[in-house]
């Protein structure tokens, strides 16, 4: 993996995080901290398995 | 029983219960649409129930389904696709129909919902419904050919 790739992988995973974390805010009905720490962990798992199957598909 | 809970009796008892005799009778490109409209038509029935209950945490009941429905169906397809090659549904005016009764129903709780994070649930939901279901209908026409490589 090259410079290039890794930010282009961190720039998915990133964006993937980004869009995960606001749809979790969005779906609960109330914001807190606790909230905040459990969606944003759930979102970083959601996004790295997000890229992994979007891999998976193209690679077809 | 207020105005939402008689709608959503009614459109529940109406709707899931046409789509239930149509999933029982009739040939298979018929039981194949009306087991996939099924979800779309009890979806917008559990939104109304949450209005008119006012427990927004219902919405997720909704949510639920209309996340699950049309993966359900796409299982349907995969596995129905050598019945339905020979004889594939084409229902695009019911299809489209229910689409709409689902986007009424989620526009008309968003004007009574008002802006905020609630509302932007509701498009969610909204965008679900009929975007999975649009999908899990040309899925079972024989839409996407090239998905059967597997």
């Amino acid at each position: 993996m090259n410079a290039r790739t890794a930010l282009v992988t961190a720039l998915e995973v990133l964006g993937w995080w980004a869009a995960l974390t606001l749809l979790w805010l969005v779906l609960i009905s109330t914001v807190d901290t606790l909230e905040w720490a459990v969606g944003t962990s759930a979102a970083l798992v959601g996004a790295v398995t997000a890229r992994a199957a979007r891999r998976a598909v193209g690679a077809r | 029983m207020n105005g939402w809970t008689w709608t959503a009796t009614i459109a529940l008892g109406v709707g899931v219960g046409a789509a239930v005799w149509g999933v029982v009778t009739g040939p298979l490109r018929r039981r194949v649409v009306a087991q996939n409209l099924s979800s779309a038509l009890a979806a917008p029935g559990l939104l109304l129930l949450a209005q008119g209950y006012g427990r927004p945490a219902y919405v997720d009941l909704a949510l639920l389904l209309a996340l699950l429905g049309p993966v359900g169906t796409l299982v349907f397809a995969r596995l129905l696709a050598d019945d339905l090659a020979g004889d594939p549904p084409r229902a695009w005016a019911v299809t489209l129909a229910v689409a709409g009764y689902g986007a009424v129903v989620v526009l008309v709780l968003c004007a009574v919902t008002g802006p905020g994070r609630a509302m932007v649930k509701l498009l969610v939901v909204g965008a679900l419904l009929i975007g999975g279901n649009l999908v899990a209908s040309r899925a079972l026409s024989g839409g996407f050919p090239g998905s059967r490589r597997g």
